[in-house]
């Protein structure tokens, strides 16, 4: 990844994969960021039988079907997660972990895997409730804090957090302790590290400390962190205009923030793989639009 | 004008008169990076109505401390002296422009 791109596209579904078809095929610099195996949506649906062109296909085959599409044309998918979108102004920086790449305009196709979030855990966000450990650690020098990890590689920001901090409470929710050995030794092994295994009920903020109510009963702490797979698209996009937790697009796919397009089942019901391919079609001719509006007035 | 870095020791006099805004970052923090920008642009536009000052919170704990700082990146508006306002994580420059107007 170098320079600035005149498009971003987040997301490897129908929709992320369509709009990359279009920006190819209008001779524009983009990325295609997602996963080099597409979307789980798509390869382990049973059978798609709306899909012109395509009666009566399985999950799997589609998505060999998008493969070859790309291949075909030539199109790198850049397998990676973007933490975060910001609007800078004039262009768009994605954070993908500790680096950051540069684009005039983005497609968000991500889809709607983002899970629900805790009661309580809106209203205490950046009060107490953190979703970047690498972030916030500074603040927990000698502190105590809880880290609620949903997937095995968030198992690194609590060791890192359990540096600075004085202990850490670790609850790995992928996995059961009775099925074995469920966290990496550099968990098991770290005497500020702490693991229990339990499900985070809620979160409530009580004499100036955080308490996480679980299926063990409360942990009380100076602050949570929630290490989550995916998150909601105005977390991933700060300022991003949200309505019944899809984004809001107009019928250009553009969303409330200039050059910033969304498609796909992000953008709300029906979720259908045939309207997610057509709306990132559209998404990526706006986004040519103004890519060349925005190079015009150079 | 632009955005001042300063610590500790010189906290206190910075926000002593006016209104002062303060950037409460790291450098290790990926948001507080992407916000630096945004805050240098406003801080030319908004020359003589603002104080535009940094501080890292590793470095001074201790201010985090005193504003009970739990996340960062955090931007506090001061009116002599006194907090009047927060802004918790990046926000893109019309909204932190905004917050900042609203406090002039």
């Amino acid at each position: 990844m170098d320079g600035r791109y005149d498009i971003a596209i987040i997301g490897t579904g129908p929709a992320g994969i369509s709009a990359a078809i279009t920006a190819k095929v209008r001779n524009k610099k983009f990325l295609l960021l997602g996963s080099a195996f597409l979307s789980d949506k798509v390869t382990k649906a049973h059978r798609i039988q709306n899909y012109p062109g395509l009666p009566d296909i399985p999950g799997a085959e589609l998505a060999e079907k998008l493969q070859e599409h790309l291949r075909v044309m030539d199109i790198a998918i850049t397998d990676c997660r973007v933490n975060m979108v910001y609007a800078m102004g004039s262009y768009y920086s994605l954070q993908i972990g500790q680096d950051f790449a540069e684009a005039s305009s983005v497609i968000l196709a991500s889809g709607v895997s983002f899970g629900k979030m805790l009661p309580g855990e809106d209203e205490n966000l950046g009060r107490g409730v953190s979703y970047c450990a690498t972030c916030d650690a500074a603040l927990y020098k000698g502190k105590e804090a809880v880290v609620v990890g949903y997937a095995p590689k968030e198992e690194a920001d609590a060791v890192f957090l359990a540096e600075l901090a004085d202990k850490v409470t670790y609850i790995p929710v992928y996995g059961k302790e009775e099925s074995g050995p469920v966290v990496s030794q550099r968990i098991s092994e770290n005497p500020k590290i702490d693991v229990k295994y339990t499900k985070p009920e809620s979160i409530e903020k009580k004499d100036g400390k955080m308490v996480l109510h679980t299926g063990l009963g409360e942990m009380v702490s100076d602050g949570i962190f929630l290490l989550r797979e995916s998150v909601a698209p105005d977390r991933l996009v700060p300022g991003l205009e949200v309505e019944d937790r899809h984004v809001k697009v107009d019928r250009k796919m553009a969303t409330n923030l200039p050059g910033l397009f969304a498609a796909g089942d992000i953008t709300g019901t029906p979720y259908q793989y045939v309207k997610a391919a057509g709306e990132g079609n559209t998404a990526a001719l706006s986004a040519v639009s103004y890519v060349d509006v925005l190079s015009r007035g150079k | 004008m632009s955005v001042k870095q300063i610590g500790n020791a010189e906290f206190a006099d910075a926000i002593s008169s006016g209104i002062t805004v303060v950037d409460f970052n790291a450098t290790w923090c990926g948001p507080c990076r992407m916000l630096g920008p945004v805050l240098e642009e406003l801080s030319e536009e908004l020359e003589g109505k603002a104080s535009f000052y940094a501080v890292d919170v590793d470095d001074n704990p201790e201010l985090a401390q005193t504003y009970g700082i739990a996340s960062i990146p955090y931007v506090a508006v001061f009116k002599d002296g006194q907090k009047v306002d927060e802004q918790i994580g990046f926000v893109p420059k019309p909204a932190l422009s905004a917050f900042i107007t609203r406090n002039l």
